[in-house]
């Protein structure tokens, strides 16, 4: 069953620029999709149509069969956005605050919430921080964070744009570590980045986009060393030949 | 990053901690309304009060007056203005200016008053989750139909999350420029304006951002209401209150 269906979508900017061009897709339920490409490709603009914080100038997007444009809400729900820069995502004055943030805007009672904030607490492990300022957490830490205030409104779909920039090697692994186990338990997962070095041994799907339209769409180990050529690093062991290793072990 | 400051909520157990939020705010109004007409015996009862509650809560007060070193200062400052400006009988006699004892009483007086209403503040703070003193805002503007209560309440929630942020990226864009060199610049207008619009900038940007995500995340105006509840513990504080309070009055 595909959870996300895109067709012929583009997106043209109130100044005229064209972000997305003509742009169709198909992706499955519990997928591990990559999306990459150099900057200004259309990557976040794309993954912004998907809970309708963009809407599409030409073309549609359905969430499992039903219009985001109809279901705004049941969109955001379903499709889960983890922003580049974690400290602007944080609302929460602490950390049990901000995951809280979500539910309470879907109006879940009290023991509803603080059910589901502590269950995802545990899930990130910042449990232990709970009554803490957010702006006292590591890079890694604030990310799991911004994870959990998603993983509260219990989405389908996580989106993460760029979720390894500036994290130190610690950080990359805590990160990627609770992607891995978000695909684990069934989420669909798309991770939007222009280092691939870091994901790409996981994934299972590889689109590359260049000045809003996609170029290359297929399985990782068939296109990754054609990446060069659309301005994307391609990972160091395949340029060397080598099979490309997780960077977990 | 270390604590930014020592005014911020530690967790506890203590009576304070305890209290609904409602009735810490309705006890720092009244305490503050009496304190800044009271004389020297009303004051005193509120001191020992204060103390009770500053040993029970175990209110850090070395560290809170380190925090307060400005606030020392104007009351050194408030204490000196008193003493030469209030006319009475003088006790040192210095060229222009005299030294009243009646000048030295009124500014002990308002220091007094004033240091019992900034440590009451200090306590609240000290003791209050700031998501209960949203939640006490936005049952407090409840009956107010025409005051949007939980924007106010939100408002005020994403201020408080925000202030160490825009300090750290002033913190940066300083340390950017002092690096190069903009210490040469004698000129303190254009030091000023060369810090305050990248840093208005990228407040703005970074408000931009933090309105998608809430977005992303479903924010509406229609939220689940903040939980107070009212306990025994609240009612006989608030019977204590009314006795202590209709005794300083008394008075």
């Amino acid at each position: 069953m595909y959870i996300i269906e895109i067709e012929n979508l583009s997106h043209r900017f109130e100044d005229g620029t064209l972000g997305l061009d003509r742009i169709s897709l198909q992706i499955r339920e519990g997928a591990f999709v990559v999306v990459a490409g150099p900057n200004g490709s259309g990557k976040t603009t794309l993954i912004r149509h998907l809970n309708g914080l963009l809407l599409p100038t030409v073309g549609a997007v359905r969430l499992a069969g039903v219009s985001v444009q109809h279901d705004l809400l049941r969109a955001r729900r379903l499709v889960g956005m983890m922003f580049q820069d974690a400290d602007s995502q944080i609302v929460g004055e602490t950390v049990y605050e901000d995951v809280a943030f979500g539910p309470e805007n879907l109006q879940l009672d009290r023991n509803q919430i603080s059910k589901r904030v502590k269950q995802t607490l545990i899930a990130v492990g910042l449990t232990d921080f709970a009554d803490q300022s957010p702006h006292l957490l590591s890079g890694g830490e604030k990310r799991r964070l911004a994870i959990a205030g998603i993983l509260a409104m219990e989405p389908k779909v996580i989106a993460f744009d760029e979720p390894f920039a500036s994290l130190d090697y610690p950080g990359v692994k805590q990160v990627l570590k609770q992607i891995l186990s978000l695909h684990q338990s069934g989420h669909t997962i798309l991770v939007i980045t222009h280092d691939l070095e870091k994901v790409i041994a996981h994934a299972d799907r590889l689109i590359i986009m260049q000045k809003g339209q996609i170029v290359r769409d297929g399985l990782p180990a068939e296109i990754v060393n054609a990446v060069e050529t659309f301005g994307v690093r391609a990972p160091c062991a395949s340029l060397l030949g080598m099979e490309v290793r997780s960077w977990l072990n | 990053m270390a604590e930014l400051t020592s005014f911020s909520f530690r967790s506890g157990t203590s009576l304070l901690h305890r209290l609904d939020v409602r009735f810490k705010l309705l006890f720092l109004i009244l305490i503050s309304l009496i304190s800044l007409s009271g004389d020297f015996p009303r004051l005193g009862i509120f001191t020992c009060l204060l103390t009770v509650l500053i040993i029970n809560s175990r209110l850090p007060l070395k560290s809170g007056l380190k925090g307060l070193q400005f606030f020392l200062i104007l009351l050194l400052l408030i204490l000196g203005a008193r003493m030469v400006t209030t006319p009475g009988d003088p006790i040192i006699e210095i060229k222009f200016f005299s030294i009243t004892r009646q000048g030295i009483l009124s500014g002990v007086l308002i220091c007094w008053r004033l240091t019992i209403i900034v440590l009451l503040g200090f306590a609240f703070i000290f003791s209050t989750r700031s998501f209960e003193i949203k939640a006490a805002v936005e049952w407090v503007l409840k009956p107010f139909a025409f005051i949007p209560g939980k924007r106010i309440a939100t408002m005020m929630g994403l201020t408080t999350r925000f202030v160490p942020v825009i300090l750290n990226q002033a913190n940066e864009t300083a340390e950017a420029q002092r690096a190069r060199c903009v210490e040469n610049r004698k000129n303190p207008v254009y030091r000023l304006i060369r810090l305050g619009i990248p840093l208005i900038r990228r407040t703005f940007e970074r408000a931009d951002k933090l309105a998608v995500a809430m977005e992303a995340r479903c924010y509406n105006e229609n939220r689940t209401d903040p939980e107070l509840s009212a306990t025994r513990i609240d009612w006989m504080a608030l019977v204590v209150m009314i006795l202590i309070c209709g005794l300083v009055v008394s008075i």
